[in-house]
């Protein structure tokens, strides 16, 4: 038995993070910090009482920018800059893990691709905006029997055509099934590629994009030297997974139309979650094991409280969401489940989950009290400090909220400090006292 | 008819409410009427909403209702009539922020409940909200952001307003689900809300249309 569960995937990445084989120390200081850290934070997840409250970011943006100052144009364009700017605010804060500039991607990816689903600082946005992402109806209602007969075909042929103008042309080839028979697949593809020069420019605009990925993976890969070999902080961000009903209403249909699907077509949705759960599953583990790292992160969009009542979210939210975190946690891998928006009534759903396997982020919209209640010994939350709180409250204030949260949700463990959302506009005098009032009440209540 | 076409709404069956509202119009009633009692069912969607008993996605289907219904029984390029107006609201999404659905809602909502809205869309520069203003003599401003980056923006729409010399004919709100009190006295707006329940409460209260 023992021997069977050391087996598991989960269990083997948990050992190599915790112990930093992926990083070269700069002295036993720094392996002995990270270590310690790393522990505290799996510890933490599977609820024992360590007598300390990790502190951690949900992510730092303009905020870890300020230390250069660097503008978010130039963070997605100057790595080394924003590079510096984000090693000073972790020598400069304390946190007990780091979430780096891993959303702010290379501008280069986007505009070699004139990608429709991003705005950008410089581009369309003032050059010290975030860039954001666009919601738009990148799937037709009446799509979804084309999707779930030829995934790929439709991804090749629709989505990618309606997210760039550059690879528009890629409409026009011949489905790639044609080439299940090859005599005739094989002439008519590289024809239509031929024939029409947009696709080999739309090849030349992949390269292009790619290439400015190639750099930037190469950056956050500096950074995770710099800050857990150096600074001695693990990296919390690993691998990613989704939602099904968040891809088909964030990325496909649009939430307006996701709407619309659950009242007009709602089998056709639900077969389509099903399509998409055990490509989540697999996205998810493969991606930990590439990384290794043993938190998978699931960003939540659409099922917070009020975006749809407790019936749709136990029809249509919940089934392929419960599956995908039951999938997660089988192969042994924790979860950083990252609601957003006020999640009250939902929380008692993660009791479904097997007990200290998931790390719950709450927004400060979410009731942290009630969730500490309704959650106690089953997962560990964390988040909730308030960004209006953090960038306009005085220090006082920020002391007095943090202090009750460490007190009452900080209570026998399975509680981590952190803010609510992605921080940007803040004091650095509050987000220092909130790490501060983590690390002291840590230390009294051990 | 009317109470069927009414639930039909209610009920957000898409397909028998422009079913029954095409026939109304083809047995000689008003499109207007039709669009009156359109507005009444959304109107009842919003109350349900407000008591908790309906959510976002009943909003947004019923609008959609609403929307597919004005096209089938309206000439084209006719709007529902404006009738007797509560307000003029002018709402945008602050400059620097693009994100739409929490502003749509709250738009959507105010005009079902009788104010004149115009909705100048995402990432609206300063100078947009003061000409709006101006033009159409608004009583409330509507400054919507979700990211805690819009707070600045807020702050300077507000300024922007009060140097042009319209601060003091109009009641700004702001929303979005970062804001609170505390965001409100740095914008200096006069009132906020984090959800659309809150709008209409506040612009209701600011035009006696609650009384």
């Amino acid at each position: 038995m023992q021997h069977a569960a050391e087996d598991k995937l989960g269990d083997r990445l948990i050992a190599s993070w915790v112990s930093g084989a992926h990083l070269q120390f700069a002295d036993d200081e720094a392996r002995e910090r990270y270590q310690a850290r790393a522990r505290l934070i799996v510890d933490t997840i599977r609820l024992k009482d360590t007598g300390r409250i990790p502190v951690i970011p949900a992510a730092t943006q303009r905020f870890a920018l300020d230390y250069g100052p660097v503008t978010f144009r130039e963070a997605m364009t100057e790595f080394d800059k924003a590079f510096a700017a984000y090693v000073r605010q972790y020598e400069d804060t304390g946190f007990d893990a780091y979430v780096g500039p891993e959303f702010i991607f290379p501008a280069g990816m986007f505009e070699a691709l004139a990608w429709n689903r991003v705005r950008l600082p410089g581009v369309h946005l003032p050059d010290d905006k975030s860039f954001q992402f666009v919601e738009a109806e990148y799937m037709k209602a009446d799509e979804y029997d084309e999707y779930l007969d030829d995934p790929s075909d439709w991804v090749l042929r629709k989505y990618l055509p309606r997210l760039s103008p550059k690879l528009e042309p890629l409409a026009q080839l011949p489905p790639l099934r044609n080439m299940l028979v090859f005599h005739q697949g094989l002439p008519d593809l590289v024809l239509a590629a031929a024939e029409n020069p947009g696709v080999v420019e739309a090849m030349a605009a992949l390269k292009a994009s790619g290439e400015a990925v190639q750099e930037w993976s190469e950056y956050l890969g500096r950074i995770d030297q710099e800050l857990g070999g150096r600074l001695g902080i693990p990296r919390l961000l690993g691998a990613i997974a989704a939602a099904p009903f968040d891809i088909i209403s964030t990325y496909y249909r649009g939430w307006r139309g996701a709407i619309v699907d659950m009242y007009t077509q709602p089998e056709k949705m639900k077969a389509l979650m099903e399509r998409l759960l055990p490509w989540q599953l697999e996205y998810g583990i493969d991606g930990a094991r590439a990384l290794g790292h043993p938190i998978v992160t699931v960003y939540l969009y659409k099922g917070a409280d009020g975006l749809m009542s407790d019936e749709q979210y136990e029809e249509f939210y919940w089934p392929t969401l419960k599956r995908l975190l039951l999938g997660l946690v089988e192969e042994g891998l924790l979860v950083w489940v990252f609601t957003q928006g006020k999640y009250d009534s939902r929380l008692h759903h993660f009791k479904e989950i097997p007990a200290g396997t998931c790390l719950i982020h709450l927004e400060s919209g979410t009731d942290a009290f009630l969730a500490k209640e309704v959650l106690a010994g089953s997962q560990c939350i964390e988040g909730n400090v308030s960004s209006a709180l953090l960038a306009t409250a005085s220090v006082d204030q920020v002391e007095a909220y943090c202090l009750k949260l460490a007190e009452v949700c900080g209570k026998g463990g399975g509680f981590m400090m952190d803010f609510s959302a992605f921080l940007d506009e803040a004091r650095r005098e509050n987000v220092k006292k909130m790490i501060e009032v983590a690390k002291r009440s840590g230390r009294s209540s051990s | 008819m009317p109470q069927e076409l009414r639930d039909a709404i209610v009920g957000l069956r898409m397909d028998e409410a422009l079913t029954r509202a095409t026939r109304m119009v083809a047995d000689g009633t008003d499109p207007l009427a039709v669009i009156a009692e359109g507005s009444e069912a959304m109107q009842a969607i919003g109350r349900r909403y407000a008591d908790g008993e309906a959510f976002i996605p009943e909003l947004i289907m019923g609008g959609e209702i609403m929307k597919s219904l004005s096209a089938a029984v309206l000439p084209e390029g006719s709007g529902p009539s404006a009738g007797s107006s509560k307000g003029t609201v002018v709402i945008g999404t602050v400059r620097g922020d693009v994100h739409d659905i929490g502003k749509d809602i709250v738009a959507l909502m105010l005009g079902i409940g009788g104010y004149t809205v115009h909705d100048l869309g995402t990432d609206v520069p300063v100078e947009d909200f003061v000409v709006a203003v101006r033009e159409h003599d608004a009583d409330i401003v509507g400054l919507s952001g979700l990211l805690t980056l819009a707070f600045d923006a807020m702050k300077s729409t507000v300024e922007g307003i009060a140097a042009a010399g319209l601060r003091d004919k109009v009641k700004v709100m702001i929303g979005g689900a970062a804001v609170d009190e505390n965001v409100r006295a740095y914008t200096g707006a006069d009132g906020w809300g984090d959800d659309v329940g809150h709008a209409i409460k506040l612009a209701d209260a600011w035009t006696d249309g609650g009384a």
